[in-house]
């Protein structure tokens, strides 16, 4: 049955969540850019809402609501504040990493800790500064002799870097198999031989923070390797799939609350002797941007709601088809790659119409047009997504190269 | 209640009939139709009967349904909106103006049903019940020459003498006006009064000073009758005036032109989307035949991207299209998405059929080896156009955004 009700459980949390985001978020939204971080008192007062476990299923300690619920709840506290949803403590997407690559023990483990009540971070380390010119895959190596693994090599960009307790750091095991030779390895902050190098300055999303790992023969058990089940590409396409989606829902977020400012706006301000909204070139831009939230809005829930029916098993489905895992990625990247560019265009044409007063940091449109950029290059981007949503509709083997580092090394591939 | 987009049981069972029958009886005749510039009856009477044997609303009537009945419809049920939205994308994707030409009442339908008086829905809508009876048609005669968008500048006059009223005037671009049993027709007591003066009579075939002018030879939807129609001291009886003197007193009269759209704005959006996903469909054919089994490399990349975003964008708009649908089936206002779908129904749709012809390169443009490709390109235009255009609808969706929006 297709609906667009919430059930009345999300539609609590929902509210609750806008709450927080109305009357906490968005009035500090300079102050914790400025901070670069989430003050304490922000950060306790989410602890208690508990996003960051939502969709994390309960038999590893999670909430089990499912990534639906998550993107419902995303979407809220973006709408306060779109870096707000990276920068407050919480496994982040090593919750998703660890559930889709790791054992349910091992899952189960590693997000224990997250549990506690008090602010932690974690951290998935994928990203790396150069594609390799002499083959493809990643240049960070795992070696492995008898029960130890061995990692060298740099990552960067990586979401929460300083913040972090624990990485999953991705490595290549097999070089001679390019994207489809790599493994995924829990990595304390600890370890010997990690080093974090300082957060960079960003465009926006100020409030989370972005930088590089370096690892000089960091030996981690086998114990620590998440292998992915039986198919560890396929398991390693899912969480990108997946934790890009969260993203896409804070892209809703922030599209709605870019918009929002500016349909005020526009009713406020005159010119020509009547409010801006009433000429026919702004109202139409109103018009476009509102179809761009409800379109963003309804392809992240569909794809969420897709990922949810194919995670559930038989028993929980009943009578309910099931749903492929190329449809499930095939929504999720259209979804991805329309709510990142929506976003853009909501922040971009909020500035616009607020003209000269839009540039200024007394608005807040600035800072939600700079952070819509740097929220579309978390994750998937458009172009990955692009590439995945046709292999998915075209019967492609789906493959890691198509959702990691660079358009380079994809063409090479394909 | 739950979000959730699969379909339930009976949606799917019903989507794989419309689908087979699509695929394997409409598809196969499109061309032929297109260059015939008609649907033969024959083949309209049998798909009316199979229609009601599967009991597909999106079937019998072309656009919902031709019962007076207003009750309130699960989403499940194939009457609802959703039900017809879901059909009408799969019957469009087979053929466009097939969904046009089917017998029923057709776009007169809603404002029949909407606003006639118990004793007018049974005349009118009672002339479409038997099956056996030559096939019939309802028409929804609103365009002028000299009014389109600005539906609130028609001219064509209105006036009551004795027990009749007098109708003067023309109308154009009818789709089905000129086989239809009965057209409703827009009149206006004075033009001064604006909407205030609108009347709509439902003016029956062979009404004395009721004529058609020409059928209108067109760029695409060639298998669908354009009719323009004459009225020249055209006179209808007053029990002809829909919904009695008295629906008048305000400003009803205009209103009653524009309730019909929201419910039948998300079925020509999902008309459009039909289309698109055909020539989708078909520019994935053939980059799988070309690119993926031979592999050209640099090609290939570019080919998926531009498949990617027309896919995507033909998604985007059949979510908004549910949801307006969804909306109408329970019970809560959608003018505002009702518009929104069909402004990204139609541009998504033409986006498509503009790519799917590039992506088939030459061989595309070319009607011989490409010739659905060509209608479908021919077709699509028209579904940013009628039922409101792309800016028309934007006018509809900013004055629910933005504050004391009057026009423009
Ligand atoms: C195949 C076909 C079937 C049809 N079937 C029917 C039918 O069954 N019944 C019926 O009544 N009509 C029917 N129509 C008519 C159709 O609804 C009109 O063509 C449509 O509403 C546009 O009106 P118009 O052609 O007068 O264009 P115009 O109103 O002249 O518009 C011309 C252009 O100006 C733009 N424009 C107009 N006003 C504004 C404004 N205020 N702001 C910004 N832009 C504006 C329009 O968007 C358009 O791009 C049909 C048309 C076609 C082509």
């Amino acid at each position: 049955m297709i609906s667009f009700e919430p059930t009345e459980d999300q539609r609590l949390m929902v509210d609750s969540i806008a709450q927080f985001a109305k009357t906490t978020l968005r009035p500090r939204i300079r102050e914790l850019e400025k901070a670069r971080a989430v003050p304490d008192d922000v950060q306790k007062t989410a602890l208690e809402l508990g996003v960051g476990l939502v969709a994390v299923p309960e038999a590893v300690g999670g909430a089990g609501l499912g990534l639906l619920t998550a993107v419902l709840l995303e979407e809220e506290l973006a709408f306060g504040d779109p870096a707000a949803g990276f920068a407050l403590a919480g496994p982040g997407s090593l919750a998703l990493a660890v559930t889709e690559l790791g054992t349910e023990a091992q899952a189960r483990e590693a997000l224990a800790p997250f549990t506690d009540g008090t602010p932690r971070f974690g951290a998935v380390a994928w990203g790396e500064k150069k594609a390799l010119a002499e083959r493809a895959g990643l240049s960070t190596i795992a070696k492995r002799d008898g029960d130890t693994w061995t990692l060298d090599g740099e990552k960067a960009y990586v979401l929460n870097a300083d913040r972090a307790e624990v990485f999953v750091v991705l490595a290549q095991v097999d070089p001679s198999k390019g994207f489809r030779g790599l493994g995924a390895f829990l990595v304390p902050k600890a370890a010997k031989g990690l080093t974090v190098a300082p957060r960079s300055t960003t465009l926006g999303l100020d409030a989370a923070s972005f930088g590089g790992l370096t690892l000089e023969g960091v030996k981690v058990p086998e114990a620590s390797r998440l292998a992915g089940g039986d198919d560890f590409d396929a398991a390693l396409v899912r969480f990108f799939a997946k934790q890009s989606l969260v993203f896409a829902a804070r892209s809703v977020g922030l599209s709605r609350a870019a918009f929002e400012l500016t349909r005020a706006y526009v009713d406020e301000r005159k010119s020509f002797g009547k409010p801006i909204g009433h000429f026919q070139a702004v109202a139409f831009t109103i018009a476009d941007r509102a179809m761009d939230v409800d379109a963003a809005r309804g392809m992240v829930w569909r794809a969420a709601a897709a990922w949810d029916a194919r995670d559930k098993s038989d028993a929980e489905r009943g009578d309910a088809p099931r749903v492929d895992e190329r449809e499930c990625l095939r929504q999720s990247a259209w979804a991805i790659s329309f709510a990142h560019e929506a976003a853009m265009r909501c922040g971009d044409d909020g500035v616009q119409l607020h003209g000269g007063a839009g540039f200024m940091r007394d608005y807040a449109v600035e800072k939600l047009m700079r952070d819509a950029k740097q929220l579309q290059l978390c994750g998937l981007t458009a172009e990955h997504a692009d590439q995945l949503a046709a292999a998915a509709e075209l019967g492609v083997p789906i493959d890691p190269a198509l959702v990691l580092p660079t358009a380079e090394t994809q063409n090479a591939f394909i | 209640m739950t979000i959730e987009f699969s379909l339930s049981k009976r949606q799917i069972e019903m989507r794989d009939n419309v689908r087979m029958l699509a695929t394997g009886v409409i598809r196969p005749q499109s061309l032929a139709w297109d260059r015939a510039g008609g649907v033969p009856e024959e083949f309209l009477r049998n798909l009316a009967r199979l229609a009601t044997s599967m009991g597909s609303s999106a079937m019998r009537s072309g656009l919902g349904e031709e019962g007076g009945k207003e009750k309130k419809k699960s989403s499940d049920s194939m009457q609802s909106n959703l039900g017809t939205v879901l059909a009408t994308e799969e019957l469009s994707w087979a053929d466009g103006a097939l969904l046009l030409s089917l017998p029923g009442p057709g776009l007169g339908g809603p404002p029949v049903r909407a606003t006639g008086t118990p004793e007018q829905k049974e005349r009118f809508f009672g002339i479409f019940k038997d099956q056996d009876a030559p096939l019939r048609w309802g028409a929804y005669a609103l365009t002028e020459p000299a009014a389109g968008s600005d539906v609130a500048g028609i001219r064509t006059s209105c006036r009551k003498e004795g027990r009749e009223w007098v109708l003067n005037g023309r109308k154009c671009y009818i789709t089905n006006g000129a086989r239809a049993s009965w057209n409703v027709v827009f009149a206006t007591i004075d033009p001064s009064l604006g909407r205030a003066g609108h009347r709509a009579f439902v003016v029956e075939k062979g009404t004395k000073g009721f004529g058609v002018g020409r059928i209108e030879d067109k760029m695409g939807l060639r298998a669908s009758e354009t009719a323009e129609l004459v009225f020249e001291d055209c006179r209808v009886p007053e029990e002809n005036l829909l919904g009695g003197e008295e629906k008048y007193a305000s400003k009803e009269g205009f209103m009653t032109a524009m309730k019909t759209f929201d419910n039948t704005r998300p079925i020509v959006a999902s008309m459009a989307i039909g289309i698109g996903r055909a020539a989708y469909d078909y520019a994935c054919d053939f980059v799988k035949r070309h690119y993926v089994m031979s592999r050209p490399i640099p090609r290939y990349a570019a080919m998926a991207e531009r498949l990617a975003r027309v896919g995507r964008g033909l998604d985007a708009a059949r979510t908004v299209t549910w949801r307006a649908a969804w909306l109408a089936d329970n019970g809560h206002a959608n003018a505002k998405e009702a518009s929104m779908s069909k402004a990204l129904g139609g541009q998504a749709a033409i986006r498509a059929c503009i790519e799917a012809i590039e992506i088939c390169g030459a061989e595309g443009a070319i009607a011989e080896d490409h010739q659905l490709l060509e209608k479908w390109f021919r077709d699509i235009k028209v579904y940013d156009i009628f039922e409101g255009t792309g800016q028309i609808q934007r006018i509809v969706i900013s004055k629910r955004l933005i504050s004391n929006l009057k026009s423009f």
